[in-house]
């Protein structure tokens, strides 16, 4: 469960990002964030992916503290989480295969547990075909495809992903969403920022409406 | 403590296969490091070579007790029973003054000159090997000496190998000089050659930090890396250091031959090869763990 209590997030020299803040997510939910570019979503999002910490109030995630919790902490929380962000952050040095054994490593899950996980999570996004071939010679959707294997493959119980059909055509995009549907259908806990007007979602969710830093939360229907 | 073994075994061997990805330039750097290392290794070897040098001859220097032409029997004996209680003292022994000039006459040059002497000039002395080298020690024991009634002087010995020690300080000094200041020149060299490996992997850093890696976990490749740099700089500079003596005692020993010495500078000991690779590997993991600090991420509170 995630928890959010008045939380303020401002930057050195900058108005409030984020302002006077409250939300909870249950476990398995499916939650949009919603509003215009630079309306604070992706600050959100970091602030419950434990990657910035709040300047005012309180983020609890599992019932802990995120702000009071040590620098070092930080990271173990971290990896409850998986991450889909807005421009892949793939690395491009190595195979799609390498791409999605980095979790693990950092898991220190390496070897053939680690390669069987891997191939695991390339099957579910249907690149189990393309694990040799470097992430540059992949198209836009395939990119998105291959961040979500990794974001999924140490099995997170909360996935969040900033803008993931940011850049795809409807195709792609609806593609990408059932994805993450059939995610929230195993129990897992889902948050996807988004600009466009929803949107083709399928399932019931809740939506967060963010407006200069300010959280709505219209009532919505499916 | 399987899993830690293993994460260890993963970085070694990735960070090997990334040294033999870029062989040629790691190749190259690693003799930057190992000419920075060589210097004080031979400094040290030359040093360590000619110190123990005066530590032999020291142990066949004297002390010459000469006694006062005025000197008694009976005073003669008292010295003598003074110096075997001396604990200073390894073994003595006297050389009467008519001995002194049958051995002097043994040689036909002086033989002539000597019998126009109306007397002999030859005092009696005792010629002393004390048990300690230490200067201090063999002063104080000369000063003893030359206290006693009945001797006319004590003359140590040892004139050029105290100049020679003194030398050998100095030259100790100037070796801690330059190691500490090469030390630094390899902290720097090593830090640099990891901060651009850390730039080349920024992107990898980044995500491994948004995604829950440990600060202990970045490092730690990075920290590989620089011990790596430290050990095959310090082979290679133990093998130009073997070189390098062993070229110079390609000219010593014929040197040496000529004094009748069997002097040779020392190759690297078992010791020394220790020393230097573990000194290496140290400044390595040093200067790669203050390289990594820089670029790690911190959350903004």
């Amino acid at each position: 469960m995630i928890v959010l209590d008045n939380v303020t997030k401002r930057y050195p020299g900058s108005q409030d990002v984020l302002s006077n803040a409250s939300l909870q997510i249950e476990q398995g939910e499916m939650v949009y964030v919603t509003g215009h570019s630079g309306a604070g979503k992706s600050t959100l999002l970091k602030l419950i992916a434990a990657i910035e910490r709040p300047s005012n109030g309180t983020v609890l995630i599992n019932q802990q503290n995120v702000s009071k919790l040590r620098e070092s902490a930080l990271p173990y929380i971290r990896r409850k989480f998986g991450l889909v962000f807005q421009d892949h952050k793939l690395l491009y040095d190595r195979s799609c295969f390498h791409n999605v054994a980095l979790p693990l490593a950092i898991n220190g899950i390496t070897g053939a547990d680690a390669a069987k996980r891997i191939r695991a999570a390339l099957d579910k996004v249907g690149l189990l075909h393309k694990e040799k071939m470097m992430p540059i010679t992949l198209s836009g959707g395939e990119q998105q495809r291959l961040a979500i294997a990794r974001a999924v493959v140490s099995r997170p119980s909360i996935l969040i992903a900033d803008e993931p059909t940011g850049h795809l055509d409807q195709t792609y995009a609806d593609d990408i969403l059932s994805l993450f549907s059939a995610f929230q259908q195993v129990g897992v806990t889902v948050i996807i920022a988004t600009h466009d007007a929803l949107t083709t979602a399928k399932q019931p969710h809740k939506v967060l409406h963010l407006n200069q830093g300010r959280l709505s939360m219209p009532e919505v229907s499916v | 403590m399987n899993r830690w073994l293993n994460s260890h075994l993963q970085t070694l061997k990735q960070v090997i296969a990334r040294w033999r990805q870029h062989l040629f330039s790691n190749l190259l750097i690693s003799l930057t490091i190992a000419v920075t290392l060589a210097l004080p290794v031979i400094v040290y070897l030359v040093l360590t070579s000619f110190s123990h040098l005066t530590s032999t001859i020291q142990s066949d220097s004297h002390i010459s007790v000469f006694l006062s032409s005025s000197a008694t029997p009976t005073t003669i004996d008292s010295i003598h029973n003074i110096l075997t209680t001396k604990e200073m003292i390894a073994q003595f022994h006297f050389v009467p003054k008519a001995e002194a000039l049958k051995q002097l006459m043994m040689d036909s040059n002086n033989s002539n000159i000597i019998s126009t002497l109306p007397e002999n000039p030859l005092p009696d002395a005792f010629f002393i090997e004390p048990k300690s080298l230490a200067s201090e020690a063999i002063e104080q024991l000369k000063n003893e000496l030359a206290q006693l009634d009945g001797v006319e002087a004590v003359q140590v010995d040892d004139a050029w190998l105290k100049r020679l020690s003194y030398l050998l300080t100095l030259g100790q000094k100037a070796l801690l000089v330059l190691a500490s200041l090469l030390g630094f020149a390899l902290f720097m060299v090593i830090g640099n050659t990891i901060r651009m490996q850390i730039l080349t992997q920024q992107e990898e850093i980044e995500v491994s930090q948004l995604i829950g890696a440990t600060h202990r976990f970045i490092r730690r490749p990075f920290l590989y890396a620089g011990a790596i740099y430290g050990f095959v700089g310090a082979l290679f500079a133990l093998i130009i250091s073997t070189a390098v003596i062993a070229l110079f005692n390609l000219s010593i020993s014929a040197l040496a031959t000529a004094y009748q010495s069997d002097f040779s500078l020392r190759l690297p000991s078992l010791e020394v090869t220790l020393i230097t690779c573990l000194t290496a590997i140290g400044i390595g993991l040093f200067s790669a763990y203050f390289a990594v600090a820089k670029s790690l991420f911190k959350s903004i509170q």
